[in-house]
């Protein structure tokens, strides 16, 4: 995954204050994954910037700073000096363009969590399923825009098909969770109506209320 | 080869100081020279639960901005061999701690030869407690059976692995479970979580349970660590600590119930 700064700012501090609250709120799914900027919306005032500070905040907060594009001319010799990687837009139309839409494969993305989701920590498996091979705490968050299977107990707050998708699961080897939710649907684990709490279970949508069923 | 320890726990009280203070001074009666520092900058404690407080001429703080050397800075303990105590300032806040200071005392105390680098983390999860894990190699948590405890200590699991150099490097700190002020029969009368269900919630190895025991706080009055005290179960628990620490095989004890003998019945 490639992620995409577009400043709109020179102000390295409050860039800096930015990339803090976004790293704060999903520090794990940011976590050293790269980082271009783009310059379009700053054009000329990227003489303003200061590239090798604006560096050093990038990597500081967690990401690995890559490149830029987008920049104007007269300020890429300036750039150069700095450590950032200077990335040209293409000029050339691509050949897949001319021969049409070459079809995307349409599985979906799977976040596989290999390590206990701790209270506090939230993970959010955008266009996707999230995996989880262990427990989850009191206090964590799962957000995915497809299901969630937690293959150990799951406890804190859980929300499948954040995006609206009514399809999503829940499936949990033992349900201790505070919250689900499907599709904007929710329920505290408290108010529903069932047996299975502690047990393996499947969670569902039906008919714009969550269903519990036993995983046989 | 050196190794950074943070004892940790995110919630104030538990027995944080009084652990690092006393593996400080088991790791150094075994043999190991161990620097234990205070990042607790603002509300140091460590320098009294150590004894050594009428001994601190530099601090921590001192250190990091220049103003004296790390040689000055370093309390020798007088029981123990080749443990030095860093005391954390009391005039400053935890502002004062930079990255590159703290990298500078660690790296430091490692080319001189400290086996065991001994952080004692404040409570909290803001910049004392941070600076205090980030260099770590291994931590201890420190928990209380009780649930807000557990939670704070679940919370501090998941920043170590990822808030620290470690976890940004793509490795794991090396994670142990203390657990402080255990009593069996609370357990049993069911006011308290028990073992299993605090590692259930944990998910990580324990080093050791520390009873609930009034010679911990007698210690700490009077500035010598428990874990000198060997004929109290909280000083014996510690010592069974360092010793699983330094890879040995311990079984756990006082994890039960004390049976009374007839005439203790007698007498109760």
């Amino acid at each position: 995954m490639l992620n995409t700064l577009r400043l709109s700012i020179s102000d390295i501090p409050k860039i800096s204050g930015i990339l803090q609250t976004k790293i704060n709120h999903t520090a794990q799914f940011f976590l050293n994954s790269p980082l271009v900027l783009d310059c379009q919306d700053l054009g000329d005032k990227c003489a303003n910037l200061d590239f090798s500070a604006l560096y050093k905040v990038v990597k500081s907060v967690g990401f690995v700073p890559v490149g830029v594009r987008n920049v104007p001319d007269d300020c890429l010799k300036y750039i150069k000096q700095s450590e950032w990687a200077i990335m040209r837009a293409a000029t050339k139309p691509s050949r897949k363009k001319n021969t049409g839409k070459v079809d995307e494969p349409k599985a979906n993305r799977v976040e596989v969590i290999s390590r206990p989701l701790r209270s506090g920590q939230q993970i959010y498996a955008p266009e996707g399923d999230v995996v989880i091979l262990h427990q989850t705490s009191s206090g964590s968050e799962i957000l995915a825009d497809g299901s969630v299977h937690v293959y150990g107990t799951l406890r804190g707050r859980v929300l499948a098909g954040v995006n609206g998708e009514k399809s999503a699961r829940i499936f949990c080897q033992s349900l201790q969770a505070d919250l689900v939710a499907i599709a904007g649907c929710y329920q505290l684990l408290d108010d529903a109506d069932t047996e299975l709490k502690g047990q393996a279970a499947m969670i569902r949508l039906e008919a714009g209320k969550l269903i519990f069923e036993p995983l046989a | 080869m050196s190794k950074v320890v943070v004892i940790t726990s995110g919630k104030g009280g538990v027995g944080k100081t009084t652990t690092a203070a006393s593996i400080a001074i088991g790791l150094a009666k075994q043999g190991h020279k161990t620097a234990v520092i205070d990042f607790d900058v603002g509300l140091r404690n460590l320098d009294l639960i150590m004894g050594v407080e009428r001994r601190v001429v530099y601090d921590f703080v001192n250190v990091i901005n220049g103003e004296a050397t790390l040689k000055q800075a370093l309390i020798r303990d007088k029981r123990a061999d080749g443990l030095f105590i860093l005391p954390a300032s009391q005039t400053r806040d935890k502002e004062s701690l930079t990255k590159e200071g703290v990298e500078s005392v660690i790296e430091e105390l490692k080319s001189e030869g400290f086996e065991f680098i001994v952080c004692d983390s404040p409570a909290g999860i803001e910049k004392g407690a941070y600076m205090a894990m980030y260099f770590a190699d291994e931590a201890i948590v420190v928990t209380n059976p009780e649930v807000s405890s557990v939670r704070d200590s679940d919370r501090v699991l998941g920043l170590l692995q990822s808030k620290t150099r470690k976890a940004e490097q793509g490795d794991v700190v090396k994670e142990h479970l203390l657990i402080a002020r255990y009593s069996p029969v609370r357990v049993d009368e069911g006011d308290m979580l028990s073992l299993e269900d605090i590692l259930d919630i944990l998910a990580i190895p324990m080093i050791g349970a520390i009873p609930e025991s009034g010679s911990v706080l007698q210690a700490s009055n009077r500035g010598i660590p428990v874990i000198l005290d060997d004929k109290s179960q909280a000083g014996q628990a510690y010592s069974d600590v360092v010793a699983r620490f330094l890879g040995e095989t311990v079984p756990h004890r006082f994890l039960e119930v004390e049976k009374k003998g007839f005439l203790q019945r007698l007498f109760a």
